[in-house]
């Protein structure tokens, strides 16, 4: 089966077949449209830990702040929902680049500095409080809209605005890995400093990737905000944020597109409706297990895991 | 048949078909609460007040009865959410429980877009009521803790105070309350903030000894908070007559493992320690507490008890008219007027219980003394009197 066939089997069981079998379960839907939440994190995360090279412990950051962009333009600016989600995902960009001087440290320095850049962003929030309403947050933030007859604030309304988001975002990481950029990116892998004197301006490159990664995880921030209608500092910059995208995409795989969704789907859904109903607390653990499993027998993930394929030393791919 | 035979058995018919009570019927009432996360251990408490109360409901109703099915939320907005709309699914006619502001905003608007009652005593932010929902309630507020330190300390005479609160959004509410209400009664009032990660409080202390000298100190945090002021002030030993303080103070758990740092500390208590009842049925609930979880009650399982009780109340009267599915349940709390284990309860427009306020618990000797208002108290307020 090519891919193009397997893509549109993708969107035909996504847009339809999903709706059509659960659409009357809004708890399932529910735990569906979290999953995708997270899984649009955590294919944000992976395409900036794939073709930037960078591991992020702080994407809470970009999720906090495009919540509260769009959150604050629909509250007090009267904008309305969508153009605010689509300007929360600048905002975070934008904020991206104050983190950008994180860009010239490698492994472990950039992780550390960007999660220090998340509590920056958190402390803003709480002491911002004429604009964000500090510690006490915002409640009742305006839902999805009715637009030409479809309630998107709906539980199913929910559900397609976020497959979409998350689709769109896979596209987005697909065709820069296609493209130009995508194969210096992967040279960059293998020799930064070579693929430097080749003329690639591997810094700016990077740059763009942490833009397009917060762009995409600030829209996925801003949908969160609508869709639970309520935001606070604690929640909206908390770690798990940026815990559970990494444990999605390593799980699935992040070193391919559909990897991290793959996991998200499957680390979110498994534990809330298999897990959870067998041990009511303390369920976390059996996932805690399997994602140890998971790196021991599948380095590369789950994803690669269904395919079979053994290839070389997992890259930039 | 005679016309006045038709009359008769027209009579009884409409009396059968318009005006014969409900039948009794067994009503699944959602827990939505968090019993795993970060609120474990209060969620925990409360929620095994639930289970007090559906016990106590069903043993006496002997017409309708509840079925809890809890729900943990994992201490989490997003899970809370999904948990009340899972216990839609499963069939509830209404909620009890939540704990922490942030968690039951979100679950009782989830709760309103279902049109169902959602009734708590976790959350005191004054915002929660500030949403015109339809199907929320709470019996206590931050007034009502306000309220308790302010009674204490008109009581006591306290003519300054300095205020140490934490940041937080329901300490911060608080505090002010607190200025607000004590500085037209020409109480000195000093506001000192701290950020919720401080842990040395010795320059705020130091400050108020040399710089604000006060009568009292009023200590709106958390228990870490309180450890950690009530360890500086003892090395500073300001001048004071009196330290008291909010919610997690004057319990049985400080009592125990703070046992240097807490004596003469007055707090926020519903209960005394070792717990005294006076009321048949507060001697009811506490009987069948020990009952079902071999262990005396501690306040968090008497508010989960009290806005369950209320809750299962207002849902048979609404099952006995009729209406449990067309908004009686929410009609039926809005009537509601009781002398509960907490003191009144009854509910205004926007869900929230006016007549909330809290008794205050001072440390006397390893034990809680509950010192205001006097027609609660179980001891003799110590005054003046500090740890040190």
């Amino acid at each position: 089966m090519n891919d193009k066939i397997k893509i549109a089997l993708f969107l035909v069981l996504a847009y339809i077949a999903v709706p059509l079998a659960l659409g009357s379960n809004a708890y399932v839907i529910g735990l569906i449209v979290a999953a995708l939440t997270i899984g649009g994190i955590a294919v944000a995360w992976a395409l900036l830990g794939n073709l930037g090279g960078m591991v992020s412990f702080g994407h809470a950051a970009f999720f906090g702040v495009g919540a509260y962009v769009s959150a604050l333009l629909t509250l007090k600016g009267g904008w309305p929902v969508f153009p605010s989600m689509l300007m929360a995902g600048i905002g975070a960009a934008i904020a991206s680049v104050a983190t950008m001087p994180a860009l010239r440290l490698r492994g472990p320095y950039f992780a550390l500095a960007i999660l220090a850049y998340a509590e920056i962003f958190r402390i803003l929030a709480t002491e911002a409080k004429p604009i964000t309403g500090g510690a006490a947050g915002l409640l009742s933030i305006p839902r999805l809209p009715i637009v030409l007859g479809l309630d998107f604030g709906s539980k199913l309304g929910g559900y397609f605005v976020i497959l979409t988001i998350v689709a769109a975002s896979m596209a987005v990481y697909h065709l820069i890995r296609s493209s130009t950029y995508g194969l210096a990116l992967k040279a960059m892998h293998d020799s930064e400093d070579a693929t430097r004197v080749v003329g690639v301006n591997s810094t700016l490159l990077k740059a763009w990737m942490l833009a397009v990664s917060a762009f995409i995880t600030g829209v996925v921030g801003a949908f969160n905000a609508h869709y639970i209608n309520f935001l606070e500092p604690d929640y909206a910059f908390a770690g798990q944020w940026t815990t559970l995208a990494i444990v999605s995409a390593i799980f699935g795989g992040y070193r391919t597109v559909t990897g991290p969704l793959l996991g998200a789907l499957v680390v979110y859904l498994v534990d809330q409706l298999a897990f959870k109903p067998i041990l009511p607390q303390g369920h976390q653990i059996v996932l805690g297990v399997l994602l140890g499993a998971m790196i021991l027998f599948s380095p590369g993930g789950l994803m690669p895991l269904l395919l079979a394929k053994k290839k070389g030393p997992a890259h930039a791919a | 048949m005679s016309k006045s035979k038709l009359c008769v058995s027209a009579l009884a018919l409409s009396l059968m078909l318009g005006f014969a009570p409900a039948h009794a019927a067994e009503f699944k009432i959602g827990a939505e609460i968090p019993l795993s996360g970060n609120l474990a251990r209060v969620g925990t408490a409360m929620n095994e007040g639930i289970q007090v109360a559906a016990e106590m409901f069903n043993k006496k109703s002997g017409k309708h009865s509840v079925k809890i099915i809890t729900m943990d939320d994992e201490s989490s907005p997003a899970k809370a959410v999904g948990a009340v709309e899972k216990l839609a699914a499963d069939g509830v006619v209404a909620y009890t429980g939540g704990y922490g502001s942030n968690i039951i905003g979100p679950a009782s608007e989830a709760a309103e877009k279902l049109g169902k009652v959602y009734v708590t005593s976790g959350g005191v932010a004054s915002e929660l009521t500030k949403r015109n929902l339809k199907t929320f309630f709470r019996i206590n507020s931050s007034e009502g803790y306000a309220r308790a330190l302010m009674g204490m300390f008109n009581k006591q005479g306290v003519k300054s105070v300095a205020v140490v609160y934490s940041t937080k959004e329901a300490t911060e509410e608080v505090a002010k309350m607190l200025q607000s209400g004590l500085g037209p009664q020409g109480v000195k009032v000093t506001m000192h903030a701290f950020d919720p990660a401080t842990n040395d409080f010795k320059p705020i202390i130091h400050k108020i000894k040399l710089q604000d000298r006060p009568d009292a100190i009023a200590m709106i945090g958390y228990e870490n908070d309180y450890v950690g002021i009530l360890r500086a002030a003892k090395v500073l030993k300001p001048d004071i007559k009196t330290i008291a303080g909010v919610w997690s103070l004057a319990t049985a758990k400080m009592a125990a493992e703070f046992p240097d740092l807490m004596e003469n500390v007055s707090g926020t208590s519903t209960l005394s320690y070792p717990a005294e009842f006076t009321t048949p049925e507060a001697k009811e609930f506490a009987e069948t507490y020990q009952k079902m979880f071999n262990k005396a009650p501690d306040y968090l399982g008497i508010f989960g008890y009290v806005q369950s009780k209320l809750l299962f109340e207002a849902v048979a009267r609404a099952a006995d008219t009729g209406t449990v599915d067309k908004g009686g349940i929410a009609t039926e709390m809005r009537k509601t007027l009781s002398d509960t284990v907490i003191g009144k309860v009854r509910f205004d427009e926007s869900g929230d219980n006016p007549e909330f306020t809290h008794r205050m618990g001072q440390h006397q000797a390893g034990k809680v003394v509950l010192v205001w208002p006097s027609d609660a108290a179980t001891g003799t307020m110590k005054y003046p009197a500090v740890p040190w």
